[in-house]
């Protein structure tokens, strides 16, 4: 390292330094020459003792420090093709969804429906899409995607694909693709929904679809020549058989490869049950109308239905519980044997149920339907009513209290029912508040150009109505009314003006009448179980209503009628437990024996079976 | 794609669409329908999912490639119907044109539907893409290339059953995903 050599002025020194005067020079010309010798003769020394430089003191030296050179590498990086894998799917192609040329209804004789005539347009949903979606119990992947793949139904509606005399519902679409997937499902929509509908399109897209080729419906006798009605309207160009006529002629039907849809009773049915395990005979799909007839899993009627070979269980019924959580293990007994077992908790029952049923209620998919007005009648005995009633009670009670240990339910049931009876009608003296209600009620609704329903248990309090409501034309439909006659009586009813009211027991008219012209409806006494009583209120309550519909509970205040109301409102908590949906605690609100017994605080004989 | 064959069979129509999915990575489907809509055959990938190196190094063509040359060309290759249209929702999906032997149509529009089941209307963009020309499928509008418009035209007539053309993307999105929740599940419970 090298620093810059410091340049310091000289200091002039003694020997340096010019005389400014001499005494020896005297004269100007010495005093020059003198000069001129003195400058020639001066010579300047550095005085090296004195004087320094820094690299003297400071040794410097340079240091030189040499670098590798930085060598460049090249990393390959291989970037692989991107690798994907496909899975393929093929599909059966079957027959379209469009049935042969449907025929168009004839002007004069429009095939509507009487539950029809006044059905408003529904609101084509708009913001969804009614997809086939699989049930769980389809695992395998292709399976699932034929569903999923399918086209929206509310497509194929309004494309054309899919013909209807009327358009469907939104709530309709989604119970048909509820059921199209499902080999075993229960659509248990409130009554008056058109559980019949769903079912019957639902049917149609299987043949259409070639998915099914036989197919077995069994609903109550009185209901068969209603589906084949419905069946005209909703699937005109699918044949359609009832089985009936003598055996031979049957047996013949049950053969009959021709007609893809059989029709048959469930009476009809256990008469033929040895023909058809004879046959052979095997359905692509049952039906089963009412499906609550089988809720008792011994029964003959069960047990008979169960035996018909079948690959898809579809079960109908607008109250597949009627009285305990057990009803629904009967129906799927039917369903899918051993899926749920008697005595489960209800909540368990209900979740695992759940992916099987599609319950619907009007308050949840009809916006327009009219409201259902519900009048409790709290009316108080007559005075000789009060005497017997309590005479009675007072007697019954004592009695089955005497019976001590070989006291049975039955007995209870006997004394209940004599009550009622009471509650109706004064045996001896023929009193009634309840008629004179009735009367007062019925008047009103004939003076106003309506029409009624009175539903009552009993055959002959029906016919002491009929006396005293002669003025408004009554007609009667009930188990009396032979079969053949049944019919007649409600075309009737619908069509003569001067025919105010229909009086009908809670057996024969409860199931499958559409009778929404009537805008009320008078429950003169009250069934054992509130399932009943919906579906005799929902004759008049449903689609294409013409308004409101008043539903006038007749009751005897301080009886045994208003007790037995305390355990149906507790049995509607258990039915809405079931299928509500929701998973809170429930509690058991079945009819037990204990409480049936308690209707007259009596107390059940221990460890005795209650038959 | 195979070439037509002898028997004569009315034209299917072709859906393609792709689901990315964070997690699982990209799945194309392709759907062929019946002119009535009805399903006939359903192609599907497994999900695909390009490395780290592939992101960097493809960097924002790498969509492009996932869909129309990896996946598209795959689907197209492995359909077995012939196909008289395909659509596709996606305009990433018209990399895969020179893997098919048919024109191919990209929806202006997509309908989604959620999982609460309303419906999205998502504009896939106002302006038609420079070189395509839009025609009208089944009342709904579509892009395609321009050279292709007038046997696009043609074909038309043969799709006017379709109520709603747009709506199988939504099949097959609800397909994949299914495939999807299937593969998440053990073993022993899937098919």
């Amino acid at each position: 390292m090298r620093f810059p050599k410091l340049h310091r002025q000289q200091q002039p020194t003694a020997e340096t330094q010019t005389p400014t005067d001499s005494k020896t020079g005297t004269a100007p010309n010495r005093a020059a020459s003198a000069a001129t010798r003195a400058a020639s003769d001066l010579v300047a020394a550095v005085d090296t003792s004195r004087s320094w430089h820094v690299d003297d003191v400071l040794q410097a030296e340079l240091c030189e420090y040499e670098l590798a050179a930085l060598e460049t590498m090249a990393l390959p990086i291989r970037l692989p093709k991107i690798q994907a894998k496909c899975r393929s799917f093929v599909f059966p192609e079957a027959a379209a969804w469009t049935p042969p040329a449907n025929p168009k209804p004839k002007a004069n004789t429009p095939p509507i429906p009487a539950d029809d005539q006044k059905r408003e347009k529904p609101q084509k949903g708009k913001n969804k899409h009614h997809r086939i979606k699989p049930p769980s119990d389809i695992v395998k992947l292709q399976d699932r995607l034929y569903y999923m793949l399918q086209p929206p139904l509310d497509l194929l509606v309004g494309s054309g694909q899919l013909n209807f005399p009327f358009e469907p519902f939104p709530y309709q679409l989604d119970g048909m693709a509820f059921l199209f997937p499902r080999y075993a499902a229960i659509l248990a929509d409130e009554m008056g929904l058109g559980k019949t509908m769903q079912a019957i399109s639902t049917i149609r897209l299987l043949l259409c679809s070639g998915e099914a080729r036989s197919i077995l419906l069994i609903c109550p006798k009185p209901l068969v020549t209603n589906w084949l009605r419905e069946f005209s309207v909703w699937a005109p160009e699918i044949p359609i058989a009832a089985i009936e006529g003598n055996s031979a002629k049957r047996s013949f039907q049950w053969q009959s490869p021709n007609v893809p849809v059989k029709v048959a009773n469930y009476e009809l049915l256990m008469r033929d049950q040895s023909t058809i395990d004879e046959l052979g005979l095997h359905f692509d799909l049952v039906v089963l109308d009412e499906a609550q007839r089988i809720k008792n899993r011994s029964s003959t009627t069960a047990q008979t239905v169960r035996s018909i070979s079948r690959t898809r269980s579809w079960a109908l019924t607008g109250t597949p519980v009627e009285n305990c959580p057990d009803d629904l293990v009967g129906v799927f007994e039917f369903l899918s044997p051993g899926y749920l077992k008697p005595g489960m908790p209800v909540n368990q029952m209900a979740k695992q149920a759940g992916e099987f049923i599609l319950r619907r209620t009007k308050d949840m998919v009809l916006d327009d339907m009219p409201p259902k007005l519900y009048r409790d009648a709290d009316l108080d005995l007559t005075p000789e009513q009060w005497s017997t009633y309590e005479a009675a009670e007072q007697e019954g009670v004592l009695h089955l209290e005497n019976l001590e240990q070989s006291l049975t339910i039955q007995h209870v049931f006997e004394l209940v029912l004599r009550l009622k009876q009471i509650c109706n009608f004064d045996p001896v003296t023929g009193a009634s508040c309840k008629l004179e209600r009735l009367v007062a009620d019925i008047d009103e609704v004939a003076a106003s150009g309506k029409k009624a329903i009175v539903f009552s248990q009993w055959v002959k309090s029906l016919d002491k109505i009929k006396d005293a409501l002669q003025p408004y034309g009554p007609l009667e439909y009930h188990g009396k009314i032979p079969q053949k006659k049944r019919n007649v009586v409600i075309d009737q009813f619908k069509s003569d003006p001067n025919s105010h009211v229909i009086l009908m027991s809670y057996g024969a008219g409860s199931v499958g009448l559409n009778l929404q012209f009537c805008e009320y409806v008078f429950l003169f006494d009250r069934w054992w179980n509130p399932a009943i009583e919906d579906q005799a209120i929902n004759r008049a309550h449903r689609l294409g209503a013409a308004g409101a519909v008043t539903v006038t509970k007749m009751m005897a205040a301080g009886t045994i009628e208003q007790r037995i109301n305390d355990v149906l409102d507790q049995k509607r908590e258990m039915f809405d437990a079931l299928f509500s949906g929701h998973d809170g605690p429930t509690r058991n609100a079945g009819l037990t024996r204990e409480e049936i017994f308690g209707l007259f605080d009596l107390r059940a004989p221990c460890g005795k079976k209650v038959a | 794609m195979p070439e037509d064959s002898p028997k004569k069979k009315p034209l299917a129509i072709g859906y393609f669409a792709v689901v990315e999915d964070d997690a699982t990575g990209w799945t194309g489907g392709m759907l062929v329908l019946q002119p009535n809509g009805r399903p006939i055959e359903f192609q599907c990938t497994l999900p695909v999912r390009p490395s780290k190196a592939h992101q960097i190094l493809f960097g924002p063509t790498l969509r492009d490639h996932v869909i129309g040359e990896v996946i598209g060309k795959l689907l197209a290759a492995r359909c077995q119907s012939k196909i008289g249209l395909l659509c596709c929702d996606d305009a990433k999906a018209l990399a895969v044109e020179p893997h098919v032997r048919c024109p191919i149509a990209l929806a202006c529009e997509r309908e989604e539907e959620s999982a609460h089941n309303s419906e999205q209307l998502q504009v896939i963009g106002n302006d038609c893409p420079s070189g395509m020309q839009p025609v009208t499928l089944a009342g709904k509008t579509f892009w395609v290339p321009m050279e292709q418009v007038p046997k696009v035209e043609s074909l038309l007539p043969q799709f006017e059953s379709l109520s709603d053309p747009s709506e199988p993307f939504d099949r097959i999105r609800q397909a994949i995903n299914e495939a999807h929740s299937q593969l998440s599940r053990p073993k022993a419970q899937a098919a």
